[in-house]
């Protein structure tokens, strides 16, 4: 699945990060635990996530995961987008909850 | 001078195919301030100040109807009007741009029609963002920076050196950073770093990635249960060695501390995402070899080590 | 959908409060972030998360949740599953990631926000 097309799933907007919409991915990670995220995220996964504390995109970016959701319209904190923008790892929040984000994805193919 | 004028022409180019690339969508505010028609100026007034912008639309229910702006606010001002409503007050003459053009086309509407601001429609009418004239070239010189680092990690990567080529065999290249407990603002900001400079010197990505796992749990353990100390990584041709060690308070119960799941982690830490009791499992799941000291009152160390492959074989924890 | 015929239909391990599964399953909610859930949640809901903690049986009461899912299998502390027998709140278990578990209860029709 393209990030454009998780993205219109999501009615997701991206506010920070490169802009990669052809970027493909095939996983998906839902976590609110950072060390959850380490231990069971796999390279190039989508993290969704409740949590809008910068340490949201250092993890992400240390786990080499390839883009970040925050759910339930939760605002970054500001240190969160200049993190993202520094990692240059796309970061978009959706409206939806946690649920049905995974929900949505899962039955258009994600994986995890 | 002149090699200098052409690199400034190349930069020109570049930024010029970007605002092609890059659509109004992408460089655009979201986080959209607007009025209805009933405002009045003096609600409009304190609006502008409390968000620091210089002007919203006006949408009467999704429909974009005109824009005020601070000139108008001054006006009335001016005129004692601010009781007016915005209805009365703003200008209905709207330029727009459709979220999905390029962002050149906005780059050149402000530069035609020297207007402060341009709502962004979708293709069915409905305003999903706003543009100043800053936005465009300020997010496509962002984007411009992102991109000129990723290839200059892959130019790195691609030429392979290992770290024998670049400090000789025995030498080796030692990461420092003190790390303040309870600094939670600056937490994983060393292991993200060091990630980034191990990554620079084309070590294996997967191996990369273990280690400053590794460094991040060490790293948060510091901020989250010691008044601080110190995380090192040090990277020889075979390995990269990460070692964090503190002052105290000790634990009490090392086997206990490595069960998955324990932790004795405050309330507000896992609020914030932590105290799972998961991260001394992931330090030793990443690691090759792993080593924990503690003694109450005295402090606690912290080793993994992380072999570096050679033949460029598959990192296993490549998970 | 009752809360028996999910288990069930997703091969979920009891681990306490077998005499609850009657419960019916109104929503779902997923996340690890225990204000969220008492913000969020909903009367009725099925709750998916990693956390074992025994907090966790507190929320579920205060919330009136139908029923949690711990998921990534594993373990569960003593204390978590005493505690949710004293209150009456099944824990399920389940191997699967958060992600794969939201989405098959997607699959059977359990909706969120
Ligand atoms: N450097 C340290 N000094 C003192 N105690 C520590 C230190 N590192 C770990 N501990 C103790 O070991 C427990 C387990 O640590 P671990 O990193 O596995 O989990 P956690 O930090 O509690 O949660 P998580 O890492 O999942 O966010 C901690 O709760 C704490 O009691
Ligand atoms: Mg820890």
């Amino acid at each position: 699945m393209r990030l454009q097309d998780i993205k219109v799933q999501l009615e997701a907007e991206q506010v920070a990060g490169s802009p990669r919409p052809e970027l493909e991915i095939k996983e998906a990670c839902a976590a609110d635990l950072m060390s959850d995220v380490l231990a069971s995220a796999r390279p190039g996964s989508l993290l969704l996530t409740g949590l809008t504390h910068p340490q949201a995109v250092r993890v992400a970016a240390l786990a080499s995961l390839a883009a970040v959701v925050f759910v339930q319209g939760k605002e970054p904190l500001r240190d969160t987008l200049v993190a993202a923008e520094e990692s240059g790892l796309p970061l978009f929040v959706t409206q939806l909850s946690l649920f049905e984000s995974c929900g949505r994805l899962y039955q258009a193919g994600l994986r995890g | 001078m002149r090699s200098r004028g052409a690199g400034t022409r190349t930069q020109l180019t570049k930024l010029e195919e970007l605002l092609r690339e890059l659509r109004v969508e992408e460089v655009m505010t979201r986080r959209l301030v607007s009025v209805s028609g009933d405002f009045t100026m003096a609600q409009v007034k304190e609006l502008l100040r409390k968000h620091r912008i210089s002007g919203v639309p006006v949408l009467e229910g999704e429909a974009l109807v005109g824009v005020v702006s601070i000139e108008d606010v001054t006006r009335a001002l001016e005129q004692g009007e601010m009781g007016a409503k915005v209805r009365d007050r703003m200008s209905r003459e709207v330029i727009t741009v459709f979220a999905d053009e390029p962002a050149v086309e906005a780059v050149k509407r402000f530069a035609h029609t020297k207007v402060g601001r341009l709502p962004v429609l979708d293709r069915g009418g409905k305003v999903v963002g706003i543009l100043t004239p800053g936005d465009p070239v300020g997010r496509a010189f962002r984007v411009m920076d992102l991109r000129y680092r990723e290839q200059e990690q892959q130019r790195w990567q691609q030429k392979g050196l290992g770290l024998e080529d670049l400090l000789g065999e025995g030498a080796s290249l030692v990461l420092r950073f003190r790390v303040q407990g309870e600094d939670f603002a600056g937490a994983g900001k060393a292991s993200v770093q060091a990630k980034r400079v191990l990554g620079r010197l084309g070590l294996d990505p997967g191996a990369v990635r273990r280690a400053t796992i590794a460094a991040y749990e060490a790293e948060m353990n510091l901020i989250i249960h010691t008044r601080g100390g110190e995380l090192t990584l040090e990277a020889t041709p075979h390995s990269v060695v990460v070692e964090a060690v503190d002052k105290g308070p000790g634990i009490v119960d090392v086997e206990q501390a490595l069960q998955p799941g324990f932790s004795t982690a405050p309330e507000w830490v896992c609020e914030m995402g932590f105290g799972a009791g998961m991260g001394l499992n992931n330090i030793q799941s990443c690691a090759d070899e792993f080593e924990i000291e503690s003694e109450v009152g005295r402090g606690t160390r912290v080793r993994a080590v992380v072999h570096l492959s050679q033949s460029g074989r598959k990192d296993r924890l490549n998970r | 959908m009752k809360l028996i015929e999910i288990a069930q239909r997703l091969g979920l391990k009891v681990e306490a409060g077998v005499d609850h599964l009657e419960n019916e399953v109104r929503g779902g909610y997923a996340g690890d972030l225990l204000s969220c859930v008492m913000a969020r949640a909903k009367t009725g809901d099925l709750w998916v998360t990693v956390q074992r903690h025994p907090n966790i049986v507190a929320v579920a009461v205060l919330v009136g949740l139908a029923g949690i899912v711990v998921t990534e299998g594993g373990n569960i502390e003593p204390a978590t599953l005493e505690r949710a027998e004293q209150e009456g709140i099944p824990i399920l278990v389940s191997s699967a990631s958060a992600f794969r578990v939201v989405g098959e209860l997607w699959d059977l029709g359990i909706r969120g926000e």
